[in-house]
């Protein structure tokens, strides 16, 4: 029994972890229908940075964090501006592509620039076993699991309340009527995209300072959150971190009762049966466009 | 206007390159390894490895009076990637020997393509015994299988550090699976018991789940054989899980930014590797010298394989007088090189023997070396 709850709470830190490495995929392609494949690249230029602020010059980590957050928020603006504006309104077809070639560009200059030795962000909490009964878990992710909860909770906040999220839904449902009532939806597409790659960037810096980063491992980070994003609906807040914490548990449980070699199957499995029995995942709201 | 000077000069020494090629004027070495991708890491440590021995050739003016050159392809670790790869080297570059291409089964699939166009191909990395079990005549191994590694250090670990419950933990791949059924097979015949067989992707950031199986079996010493990225994640998580379980490595453990990225938590860890940067041999200093002032790190195991591949071909080409390939293979035989880690030959099947491999004790930064052995056959 004590396995089962060690393998349990395992499941759930790394389901919150996966519900926040998705989130910013969710949003981009829920509020935007930009399926982002940079997302992963994305992770990984939040891990750098993370590294070289925190590691190498030795910033502090919550300012590094910061720092992060905002250089992938101005980051992600050009980036809709500059490149996926130009695509916009043609299908899905060329933002694909153009994410693609995105994320390949982003790779090899990251592997240029760092070279492919795998590094940490250097984390002030400590890594020593807590024990808590029967399961051992640390600081460092107990103080992340909470770091995201923040993070998840204020993304929602803010587009569920304030006037920017309720002008980005506007946009996502009807962009014409939106710039009817004066919103101007070339800024509003910016900030959403904004939004992803802050979330994306935040996730890598965090999650980097207990795994290493190094710039190849994206592609793992965008194939994975694709499984949460699935799961839990395209869109869905709630389903990510739904989606997150199923993808995490079914991974543990299969891991620690069967095997461990194919646990990567586990969530394409899960994809697949999704697929079948709700092609919208468990929490989409069959949003189409007007 | 400088931007203009620069590019000028540039495109006239690509030019000029062209030219020499043309003239035949050095003598070129294609090398294969996986330059993106999972494994890109080591497979740029090994690169690493083989530029220092260049600028060392080229320093003693190269070999048959000509400079070496290098042409060094990403083959990704991929089957297909890798023979793309080989097929350019040897139709475009006319390179005169290879040498690559780290993951078994990509050096496997290079090994018809370099038999059929009679090119020398050389291994430092590849470590599945069936390898020169194929009958390749161009085939060379510059380093231990699996089995010799397992037959070398089974003993030690059951007899030694005393494991008689055993978990077995691998990379999911040619590599992991073939460490992991050898050495069972050798210490399982010495008495130690199973008790745990996983397996893990490449690029697992998450082990606690591996890691509570292993608290849960019981098993009082674990074989682990994977790189660096996902070794040093494994033995983190297992220092932060208090797990004090005794580990034993095999991959590239010994290596300093293992040693970084792990930081206390590879303390105690026992490894095997074919190389450590404090080997005590004739040759060992002056190469962790030279490559520390290159790189700004301790070499590796993978730098040191590079590091020799280069210089046996080199060698035998030089002993050969020529270039020609079954020459340079006849010399390849013949082949009685001193490296940082021992002495190199060959046997009928292309396998090297006479280098030494050793146990190490990870401490503080410094593998310490508590066994060696000599690889015989």
């Amino acid at each position: 029994m004590d396995l089962f709850f060690q393998l349990l709470a395992n499941g759930l830190v790394t389901g919150t972890f996966y519900a926040l490495s998705a989130l910013g995929l969710t949003l981009v392609f829920g509020l935007m229908r930009v399926v982002n494949f940079a997302h992963g690249e994305l992770y990984v230029i939040g891990g750098l940075l993370g590294w070289a602020l925190t590691a190498v010059l030795g910033w502090n980590y919550f300012l590094t964090l910061f720092v992060v957050i905002l250089a992938l928020g101005v980051g992600g603006y050009l980036i809709d501006q500059v490149l996926i504006a130009r695509v916009r309104g043609q299908g899905e077809e060329p933002t694909i592509l153009l994410t693609i070639g995105l994320s390949i560009f982003i790779a090899n200059t990251a592997l240029l620039i760092v070279g492919t030795t795998p590094v940490t962000v250097a984390s002030p909490f400590a890594s020593k076993p807590l024990f808590l009964g029967p399961v051992v878990i640390t600081q460092a992710r107990l103080m992340l699991v909470a770091v995201c909860a923040v993070l998840i909770a204020g993304a929602n906040l803010l587009i569920q309340k304030t006037t920017l999220g309720r002008a980005m839904r506007a946009t996502f449902q009807d962009a014409m009527a939106a710039q009817l009532v004066g919103i101007r939806t070339a800024h509003i597409y910016g900030i959403t995209f904004a939004l992803g790659a802050m979330l994306a960037g935040a996730a890598g810096m965090l999650l980097g300072s207990i795994y290493v980063v190094e710039p190849t491992i994206g592609g793992v980070i965008s194939l994975k959150a694709f499984v949460v994003v699935i799961l839990g609906g395209m869109g869905s807040f709630a389903g990510a971190i739904v989606g997150g914490l199923i993808l995490g548990i079914a991974e543990a449980l299969w891991g620690g009762y069967v095997a461990t070699g194919y646990v990567d199957a586990i969530g394409f499995a899960l994809v697949i049966l999704t697929l079948l029995v709700r092609p919208y995942g468990l929490f989409s709201k069959r949003a189409e466009r007007a | 206007m400088q931007l203009g000077r620069s590019l000028f000069t540039g495109l006239l020494g690509l030019t000029l390159t062209g030219a020499a090629a043309y003239a035949d004027d050095t003598v070129k070495i294609g090398v294969i390894q996986p330059l993106t991708g999972s494994v890109a890491y080591n497979g740029t440590t090994d690169v690493n490895g083989i530029k220092l021995a260049l600028s060392e050739i080229n320093a003693k003016g190269g070999v048959l009076g000509k400079k070496v050159e290098l042409v060094v392809e990403d083959g990704q670790c991929q089957p297909a990637n890798s023979v793309n790869a080989a097929e350019k080297l040897i139709q475009r570059d006319k390179v005169v020997g290879l040498i690559g291409a780290f993951c078994s089964s990509a050096t496997l699939a290079i090994m018809p393509v370099a038999q059929s166009n009679k090119i020398p191909f050389i291994t430092g990395v590849s470590s599945a015994p069936s390898l020169t079990e194929k009958g390749n005549p161009w085939f060379f191994r510059a380093t231990e299988t699996d089995a010799l590694l397992a037959k070398s250090f089974a003993g030690i670990l059951v007899h030694q550090l005393k494991l008689k419950k055993v978990a077995y933990i691998g990379v999911n791949d040619d590599f992991g699976r073939g460490s992991v059924e050898e050495f069972e097979k050798q210490m399982t015949a010495l008495g130690a018991t199973t008790v745990m067989k996983e397996y893990f992707e490449h690029g697992t950031t998450d082990f606690y789940t591996l890691l509570t199986k292993l608290k849960a079996s019981g098993a009082d010493g674990a074989f682990v054989s994977a790189e660096t990225q996902d070794g040093s994640t494994f033995v983190k998580q297992k220092a932060e899980l208090g797990l004090d379980t005794k580990v034993f490595g095999v991959g590239s453990w010994a290596t300093a930014d293992f040693m970084k990225l792990a930081g206390t938590a590879a303390n105690g860890i026992y490894a095997a590797v074919p190389y450590a940067s404090t080997m005590k041999t004739p040759k060992n200093d002056a190469f962790v010298k030279a490559y520390e002032e290159q790189y700004k790190v301790a070499p590796g195991k993978y730098s040191a394989a590079g590091y020799n591949t280069l210089h046996i071909l080199v060698d035998a080409i030089a002993r050969a007088g020529s270039t020609d390939p079954d020459k340079v293979r006849e010399a390849l035989h013949k082949t009685n090189y001193e490296g940082p880690n021992g002495h190199f030959e060959f046997d009928d099947k292309g396998q090297a023997t006479g280098f030494t491999v050793v146990l190490v004790q990870l401490e503080n930064g410094v593998p310490n070396v508590t066994a060696s052995n000599t690889i015989e056959h």
